[in-house]
């Protein structure tokens, strides 16, 4: 559309030599382009990082020079000067005119159109309208010049152009994107920015008026040339201030790369303390990282570990006081580091700490410029470490000297002020991070064990009797109520062959999941035995027999084992160290207490001789009560015991009234005696009440 | 809970332990240090002084089976003394006197080590 309507424009314009076409011409153009310009711009991508802008712009202007230089010395313009005018020679001429031109043209607006993504990086508002003032300016320049033959000139253009050189040197100062470039590619943009200086340079001199491509230029179009002039003039100053301020800014471009890795690396360990779920990965990140912030050779981190922890993983070893695990290292062997946290004390006469444990006792930051000439390090050298110098920094939370990272570096003053600043922010972020691993650890172990103790809570109830025996003769209440997740106690009840009744009540030392496998254990051989051996000395030997082999020598059971003839109302009864049971009856209250010791306390071949046996018969109404220690020993903060004084008042006040009546009025006197805080121990009763004559 | 305390002395043929305050499954372990220590050092003759002792609990208990056998079987006893009343019933109940030497006086049992 656009060549072929310049075209025509032109072939009209030889043949008549008239000037008012001039005009046209110049408006075709004008029009041309700027339609080119906008639908050019319709398909524009932006590009944030200017350094691919600059490549582009290197590429295209290369390109568009040695079109041009190319159609210029294969075909040098010919063309007679008439009256300001050029009249071309031949006919060839035209069309290299109009080649020439466009490629210039179209390579003016691209160049214009990547100049401003530069320009326009880190924008501020004011970016935006000097650059639209400077395209006005622009096109202001070269509509200017419509209606002028090649050789003639206007005032109001020289004015425009004075003005648009203004312009540019505003656009020219946006060069903010130099600051945020590392110091490679600052180097690439002092090279870039040279050649493209050189290069618009070299196209301005190639369009000028004595020039080949010039005359071509002038020929076709004279707004079309300012416009192209412009814009090289344009891309000369800003790229030669660009080479400039670059220069000028690549000084400082080291301590600039630095700190902009110090903020990436900052932020990165900032995401760390977010993935605290894998511990391994943390440390990891945490030297990797110490690594790049100092640009360290090697780097490792110690974890220094309380007490519960040293004997949880038990392969740390101890320093002195603390034990230290390494928990990470990079580029250096754990021996190794051993060997520069070992001090040669043989060689210096007084004490000299080890790095470690100079560290451990200032809990700051320590640099050692030089390895070989601290007497902390200097040792090293006996074992062919090459290490220059070395910072050490405590990884403190909460005000505890959680860990240690070390950095190293061949050269010897490798660590400047910045780096201890740095690495000492790093480790603090570190310290937090470990120190949330670890909260998440804990607390990760801690469910775990609430969900072991539900289950064994879940079988110590079913352990329990369900359901009581429910029997003419007497009436039954029992009650079991562990103070803790698990408790110790016991009881149960079979139906003997000989209609009687045997009733076990139990106290397992020890509390907790072990407390519980003895009593699961209690209540298999209780279920087994009792029918095969109903005296109850007889059974309290055997289930010592089955039971001492395998408890804990610490660990005892205390139990009472009793059998009750539901025919005549005798209670048989033996005690194995547990508390003694009370009868009530109208006649008085006592306790029940037979010799016994407890099981698990003696060897099997003299157990026997300790256990007596008694008996015991009921009248009607006699009431019996077996309970455990938790009952007597129950016992408020600053107060004393419930004992067994006021256990036999509660009973003897209440003896006539129904099982669960007694049960319920000894809970209840417990309960007040605790001021209603909850029991430390479980607490157990069972209530039989006789009701035969 | 109150603290727990464990005092050495020695006397001609035996050691003196002295207990005091509230002997539980918290402080057991304290205790069972203290009579390691004794064993590992080959003394069998050992004096638990309880005056002091004002509360014991079923692990505190069995820190003294723990060690009687091994004691026992090197011709030395735990001989237990200066009991009060309700530390004595905890023992009692147990059937400790059954099976331990327990005294009033701490001389009492000192004389026992020097019979024998």
């Amino acid at each position: 559309m656009l060549l072929a309507l310049v075209f025509n424009v032109i072939q009209k314009n030889i043949e008549m030599e008239a000037y008012a076409l001039t005009l046209f011409k110049d408006i075709a153009v004008i029009v041309g382009f700027t339609a080119l310009f906008l639908f050019i711009k319709l398909y524009w991508k932006r590009e944030s990082f200017p350094l691919k802008r600059l490549v582009a712009i290197l590429i295209l202007s290369v390109l568009v020079l040695v079109i041009t230089l190319l159609i210029s010395q294969i075909l040098p313009a010919e063309f007679e000067t008439k009256s300001y005018q050029l009249i071309p020679i031949y006919f060839s001429s035209i069309i290299v005119a109009n080649a020439v031109s466009t490629v210039l043209g179209v390579g003016a607006i691209i160049i214009l159109l990547l100049l401003k993504d530069v320009i326009f990086h880190k924008r501020r508002s004011y970016t935006g309208r000097n650059f639209l003032f400077l395209i006005i300016g622009l096109i202001a320049a070269s509509i200017s010049t419509v209606d002028l033959s090649p050789y003639e000139s206007r005032t109001v253009s020289y004015l425009l152009y004075g003005v648009l050189i203004l312009l540019i040197l505003l656009n020219s100062f946006r060069l903010s994107w130099i600051v945020y470039l590392s110091k490679k590619e600052k180097i690439l943009t002092i090279v870039y920015s040279f050649f493209l200086f050189a290069l618009f340079i070299g196209l301005k001199i190639n369009i000028s008026e004595s020039a080949n491509i010039g005359k071509y230029l002038l020929y076709y179009s004279f707004p079309l040339k300012i416009f192209i002039d412009g814009t090289f003039l344009f891309g000369a100053i800003y790229f030669g201030i660009a080479f400039i301020g670059t220069l000028f800014h690549l000084p400082t471009a080291e301590a600039f790369d630095r700190k902009m890795s110090e903020v990436s690396s900052l932020h990165y360990l900032s995401k760390l303390v977010t993935q605290v779920f894998d511990f391994e990965e943390l440390v990891n990140s945490v030297t990797g990282m110490t690594l790049q912030v100092c640009e360290a050779k090697s780097s490792w981190l110690e974890i220094i570990q309380t007490q519960a922890e040293t004997i949880a993983y038990n392969n740390g070893f101890r320093d002195s006081n603390h034990s230290v695990l390494i928990v990470a290292n990079r580029n250096i062997a754990i021996d190794e580091i051993e060997k520069i946290n070992s001090t040669s004390q043989k060689i210096e006469s007084d004490e000299v700490d080890s790095i470690r444990k100079a560290l451990i006792n200032e809990k700051k930051p320590i640099v050692i410029d030089n390895t070989l000439q601290d007497k902390r390090t200097k040792h090293i050298k006996e074992f062919d470490i090459k290490i220059g110098s070395m910072l050490v920094v405590p990884l403190i939370s909460h005000e505890q000297l959680i860990g240690i990272l070390y950095a190293t570096k061949d050269i010897e003053y490798g660590f400047d002020r910045e780096d201890v600043e740095v690495i000492s922010a790093f480790a603090d972020q570190a310290a937090i991070a470990i120190d949330n691993s670890r909260l998440i650890e804990k607390s990760l172990e801690r469910e775990r064990l609430v969900r072991e103790m539900t289950v064994a809570q879940e079988m110590q109830k079913k352990l329990l009797p369900q359901r009581l025996p429910t029997l003419d003769q007497i009436e039954l209440e029992a009650l079991s109520t562990p103070a803790f997740e698990v408790g110790g106690d016991y009881y149960d009840f079979v139906l003997l062959d000989n209609n009687k009744l045997a009733i076990v009540i139990g106290d397992v030392s020890g509390k907790g999941v072990s407390a519980a496998f003895y009593m699961a254990e209690m209540k298999g051989i209780f279920q087994s035995i009792c029918n095969i051996y109903p005296s109850p000395k007889e059974f309290i030997t055997r289930a010592n027999q089955a039971i001492s082999s395998s408890i804990d020598k610490r660990s005892f059971i205390s139990l009472i084992y009793a059998v009750l003839d539901l025919d005549t109302g005798v209670v048989t009864s033996a005690r194995a160290g547990h508390c003694p049971f009370l009868v009530a009856s109208k006649n008085g209250i006592s306790y029940v207490r037979p010799e016994g010791i407890g099981i698990g306390m003696g060897a099997s071949t003299t157990f026997e001789r300790y256990i007596k046996q008694e008996e015991t018969q009921l009248r009607y109404g006699d009431v019996c009560v077996f309970y455990t220690d938790g009952i007597t020993e129950a016992m408020p903060p600053e107060g004393e015991e419930f004992g067994y004084a006021r256990l036999m008042e509660v009973v003897r006040k209440n003896y006539y009234k129904s099982a669960l009546e007694i049960r319920d009025e000894i809970i209840h006197a417990v309960n007040q005696h605790m001021k209603n805080k909850s029991p430390q121990d479980d607490i157990t009763i069972i209530i039989l009440k006789w009701l035969k004559n | 809970m109150s603290d727990f305390k464990i005092n050495f002395r020695e006397s001609a043929n035996a050691n003196i332990v002295d207990l005091k305050g509230y002997l539980d499954a918290h402080t057991a372990p304290e205790l069972e240090n203290a009579l390691q220590k004794l064993v590992n050092n080959k003394q069998y003759n050992i004096v638990v002084n309880c005056k002091n002792l004002s509360y014991i609990s079923s692990a505190g208990l069995g820190v003294f089976m723990a060690y009687i056998e091994e004691v026992r079987k090197n011709k030395g006893d735990i001989k237990l003394t200066n009991m009060s009343p309700k530390i004595f019933n905890v023992f009692d109940i147990l059937g400790f006197p059954l099976l331990y030497e327990i005294y009033n006086t701490e001389l009492e049992a000192l004389q026992k080590f020097t019979n024998h």
